[in-house]
């Protein structure tokens, strides 16, 4: 990983010290949003053939893996879809309520490609998946149950939604935030919004890591919630973490005028605290030196947070919102 | 006890004052507090177009104010824990007289008139326990401290003067807050409600949430001229969690909460800065500048739709809509739910805009 970083930061430093929205949109966002939309699309189609847990893991995977780098990114079209996309956290267990109803009432919209958007966002997306592929109790259905459909249905969905939030970005959104202070423009007054909208999503990208993925299951010492880490049946906690790091650090870099090497070296750290993670699911932190080494993680994302904080957000004229950091 | 209630009502009873006094500021509808650029605060008057008609300089940020009904003067108060309210001429920017609580209180950042402008009501706490305070003010004697009523509650913030004029309406938002940096220390045991008082402190009315609310924090209010109360909340639970931020109530009748679909209600993120009617009362709005938006409900209570805007917090009637304030100096109506940027200043708009 270290030369990969290397590696990125050279390139990075040959380019043109050409910054700002498009960077973002070419170099990120646009391309994240395709590949998550190729990923649901080979979700879709393995579920189609096969809508049995044994088949679909592996291409869940990738779907997921798709999503985290632009995941965190609550702008425009994925303000909305990002919540019927990864629905979490869900405390109360509305998912599983969800899904557990349709089973229990064969719930005919399974059958219905286009109806199934009109389900709960609790029960849609790639966590709705997760308990449908991983649960014990839910996932060991056969070809022919109800629930197998509902995978397929959940699947085509997702795969729906991945295909519609590009289209909008690309029809819609992208454009709005290129014409940031064109007279038509209602959203953007001016350009340096547009920078904002997408520094502030950087930022609350690294502290919903760390405060929600990290910090729900990390609860305090003497109370670890375990069972509050984020796809943990899918064993996928600590894989979302770096994603979605390394996601918001490749934002950082994409809208930067030049190179951080601050922030280069504390994404480095965060690598590195990570790869001390034994289970990636986080349920060793019942163990008191489990749960210190995810605490140091927690801690090395907000280092990367800061670092970032302080690269590009005084070069930028930026700080956080004047309102919603302040509160009363 | 019998002195001031007869003072008060004397007070109350006085005719309304001709409207002139704000003509010499150039006639603004709206005030707001802001940032400018240059990192000082100042209070501006607003006209409905979104242009300003006055500045004056302030020696600190402010979180909302109160404007005198008849004379070009403004209340304008720190932000908590408040330990001054300025009291502007809003033609010359003179501050006429500095207002500070009585040792053990502090301002908690709102306030009223009444009685035609010759009363003015300031939301306080006192310092040690949070225990809610409602100062009384006598305007005419050049803002003497002239008494205090007891706000039924924890941590009042807002507090608005009702239609009739004889009654005042509270939000105990129930947050104890360490007195010298702010801190929450009750949020396992917080208890906020809406309590009606007279001017006398009498209690008219009192109403809480359910148990499973006691985290929603009552900070905020609008006051329809036919007297129904909007009330916005602050969650401090569980994030994950999304509870109503929007309630509508009534003297006499319990609370009516208002909920968003599950989508745009997360999207808020626990957190209502200012709500307001619109011009024609017909609507009801929260913003959140945390959640980058401002939602808007009918009156009967039905979700109409979000409006998008980075760091918008303040909210004010205009016309059949709204004039919504955000922090990189928008200022945005919102007219049949569709945003049109109306002006932008150099400046970063503060929490709240008071109508005039």
């Amino acid at each position: 990983m270290k030369h990969l970083i290397i590696l990125a930061v050279t390139i990075l430093c040959a380019l043109p010290a050409r910054a700002g929205v498009d960077d973002v949109l070419e170099r990120h966002i646009l391309p994240g949003l395709s590949r998550f939309a190729q990923a649901a699309e080979r979700l879709d189609a393995a579920a189609r053939a096969d809508c049995r847990a044994a088949a679909l893991r592996e291409p869940f995977h990738a779907a997921f893996d798709a999503w985290l780098p632009v995941g965190d990114i609550r702008l425009g079209p994925s303000e909305q879809a990002a919540l019927s996309i990864a629905f979490w956290p869900d405390p109360k267990g509305h998912g599983r309520r969800v899904l557990d109803r349709m089973i229990a009432g064969q719930d005919p919209v399974v059958h219905d490609p286009t109806a199934y958007a009109t389900v709960s966002i609790a029960g849609r997306g790639l966590f709705a998946l997760e308990l449908l592929l991983f649960d014990p109790a839910l996932s060991d259905h056969g070809a022919d149950d109800f629930a197998c459909a509902l995978v397929r249905a959940v699947a085509g969905d997702l795969r729906a939604q991945a295909a519609g939030l590009e289209t909008a970005w690309r029809v819609e959104f992208a454009p709005l935030l290129r014409n940031a202070g064109a007279p038509d423009n209602p959203v953007y007054l001016d350009e340096a919004e547009a920078l904002r909208a997408i520094y502030t999503q950087i930022l609350s990208s690294l502290e919903f890591t760390a405060d929600q993925r990290i910090g729900r299951p990390l609860g305090s010492l003497d109370r670890p919630r375990s069972g509050r880490a984020e796809a943990w049946r899918s064993g996928r906690s600590l894989r979302n973490v770096l994603i979605a790091t390394r996601g918001a650090h490749a934002l950082a870099t994409a809208l930067a005028d030049g190179p951080l090497p601050d922030s280069y070296a504390a994404l480095a750290r965060v690598e590195e605290a990570a790869s001390r993670i034994v289970d990636p699911a986080f349920q060793d932190i019942t163990d008191p030196q489990a749960w210190l080494r995810l605490e140091i993680l927690q801690q090395r994302v907000r280092d990367l947070r800061a670092a970032i904080e302080a690269g590009i957000g005084s070069r930028l004229g930026l700080s956080a919102g004047f309102n919603s950091q302040d509160g009363d | 006890m019998t002195t001031r209630r007869g003072f008060i009502a004397a007070l109350a009873a006085a005719a309304m004052a001709p409207r002139m006094g704000w003509a010499a500021v150039g006639n603004p509808a709206y005030l707001a507090a802001a940032r400018d650029p240059d990192g000082t605060f100042a209070l501006y008057g607003i006209d409905p177009a979104g242009e300003t008609t006055f500045r004056v300089g302030l020696p600190a940020r402010a979180h909302a104010g109160a404007a005198h009904p008849a004379r070009a003067e403004a209340v304008v108060f720190a932000r908590r824990p408040g330990l001054f309210a300025l009291v502007l001429d809003c033609r010359t920017g003179a501050v006429l007289h500095r207002l500070s609580p009585p040792d053990g209180n502090h301002f908690n950042g709102h306030g009223c008139f009444a009685g035609s402008g010759d009363l003015l009501f300031t939301s306080e706490q006192l310092a040690d326990t949070s225990e809610g305070r409602i100062g009384i003010w006598d305007v005419r004697a050049g803002y003497r401290r002239v008494g205090e009523l007891r706000s039924g509650g924890i941590g009042p913030h807002e507090i608005r003067l009702m239609p009739d004029g004889g009654a005042l309406i509270v939000a105990n938002g129930g947050i104890a807050t360490d007195p010298q940096d702010r801190r929450k220390l009750n949020i396992a045991t917080m208890r906020p409600n809406l309590t009606c008082l007279n001017l006398t402190g009498e209690l008219l009315d009192q109403v809480e949430l359910p148990a499973e609310l006691w985290k929603n924090s009552i900070r905020h209010l609008a006051v329809r001229p036919d007297g129904l109360v909007g009330f916005a909340m602050q969650w401090e639970g569980d994030p994950a969690e999304v509870p109503p931020l929007l309630g509508l109530y009534r003297r006499g009748s319990a609370p009516r909460l208002l909920e968003a679909p599950l989508a745009e209600a997360l999207a808020m993120q626990g957190y209502a800065g200012s709500v307001a009617f619109s011009g024609d009362g017909r609507e009801i709005a929260i913003s959140s500048p945390k959640g980058g938006r401002v939602h808007r409900f009918a009156e009967e209570g039905d979700f109409q739709g979000a409006v998008r805007r980075m760091d918008v917090c303040g909210l004010a009637p205009r016309e059949d809509g709204f004039l919504a304030s955000d922090g990189l100096g928008g200022l945005i109506a919102i007219v049949q739910g569709r945003s049109e940027p109306l002006a932008r200043q150099d400046c970063a708009w503060d929490n709240h805009v008071v109508v005039l």
